[in-house]
């Protein structure tokens, strides 16, 4: 789906400084990164300071880029990770209003709760696939980032494995496990696609 | 249609179920895959099954396509750190040693008219010593000191290219 050698190439420009490059590479993931941010976040900005945070990251790490992988699979490990860590960090702030402390035994301060899921900008939904959508949001983070890398961003489980660091079993026997949960929530729900 | 994962009992239909993933998948090899195939067609509750994944498949696989909005981009190229990759740029160069260098060759060896008259000269003489105007060990010495600018520049390149390709690795990590 990405193309290996067309993002080397524009990596290397990039790595000469060369701006043009930057805006190209850019130009490539935007979307991919954006949609996989929004769809672990549900939220429209946090999906778009999430978002561009790891393209920051990106490039001003490129220099450490590790030629031998493909630029596609750094930079979705850098995404799932960063989101994985948000969704994390959220879920702490929601423990926090129920009287969580922090380690010196102090209450912690208590952010406003989250106002729910954002306005989403899709042209045309219909109702099984929101249906859907809502059913994949609520996936433990771990099964959903692999279902989202495999159905949405179409990458291999080889590249998955990758992606996520994990062995190939693992990778299989997760998205297997996912695959199932959405079976079984779509059916708690009565939900039919 | 209706998504739900009752198990049906008998061995075979249980085996064909744990399948079912790796057999959309295509990860299954052909024998078993044949066999799940096979299973499909004579049992409606696997097959039911069957749809009901293929169906879910074929939803995740159809979520719309998000796109970034319009101001996305300018945050991040703010940040680029283009200064500092330029600056970095030439330290990245594969170091190769001395003898490798251009530098390293005489400028008048390597300036592009030196080596044409070489080549030329050489011609010549290896012209005039097939038509016996000239004696053979005599012409046999200028071809070989013409093209001696010629070869070595290349020479230099090739063995370059052989180093960075094989021992330097070219790429850093
Ligand atoms: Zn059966």
């Amino acid at each position: 789906m990405f193309d290996r050698i067309e993002d080397l190439k524009l990596v290397r420009r990039c790595k000469r400084g060369e701006e043009a490059a930057f805006a190209e590479l850019l130009g490539r993931y935007r979307n991919a990164i954006y949609g996989l941010c929004f769809r672990m976040t549900r939220r429209t900005e946090d999906a778009r300071d999430l978002a561009q945070e790891v393209f920051i990251k990106v490039f001003s790490l490129l220099d450490r880029f590790d030629e031998t992988y493909a630029f596609s699979s750094w930079i979705f490990r850098i995404a799932t990770n960063h989101c994985i860590d948000h969704l994390r960090r959220n879920r702490m702030r929601f423990l926090s209003l129920d009287g969580f402390t922090g380690p010196d035994g102090e209450p912690m301060d208590l952010p406003l709760p989250d106002d729910g899921p954002g306005p989403d900008r899709l042209l045309e939904r219909s109702e099984a696939m929101e249906r859907l959508e809502e059913v994949v949001a609520d996936l433990p983070p771990h099964y959903k980032v692999i279902i989202l890398l495999r159905h949405d961003q179409d990458l291999s489980y080889e590249d998955i494995a990758v992606v996520l660091d994990l062995p190939l079993g693992t990778v299989k026997a997760r998205i297997h496990r996912a695959r199932a949960m959405i079976q079984q929530m779509l059916q708690a729900r009565s939900y039919e696609i | 249609m209706k998504t739900g994962m009752q198990r049906p009992a008998p061995p075979e239909c249980r085996q064909a179920c744990d399948r079912l993933q790796d057999y959309l998948d295509q990860t299954l090899p052909k024998r078993e895959s044949l066999a799940v195939f096979l299973h499909m067609r004579e049992c409606g509750g696997c097959r039911a099954q069957l749809e009901m994944l293929q169906a879910l498949y074929a939803k995740l696989g159809d979520l719309p396509p998000l796109e970034a909005p319009a101001d996305f981009d300018a945050r991040i190229l703010a940040a680029v750190p283009y200064e500092a990759y330029r600056a970095m740029a030439p330290l990245r160069s594969p170091r190769v040693p001395i003898l490798l260098v251009h530098e390293s060759l005489p400028a008048w060896l390597r300036s592009r008219s030196v080596r044409l008259v070489g080549l030329v000269a050489a011609t010549a003489a290896l012209a005039a010593a097939a038509s016996g105007a000239a004696a053979g060990t005599a012409a046999w010495t200028v071809a070989g000191v013409g093209c001696l600018p010629e070869l070595s520049v290349r020479l230099q390149n090739l063995t370059r290219r052989v180093y960075v390709a094989t021992v330097h690795r070219s790429i850093p990590r």
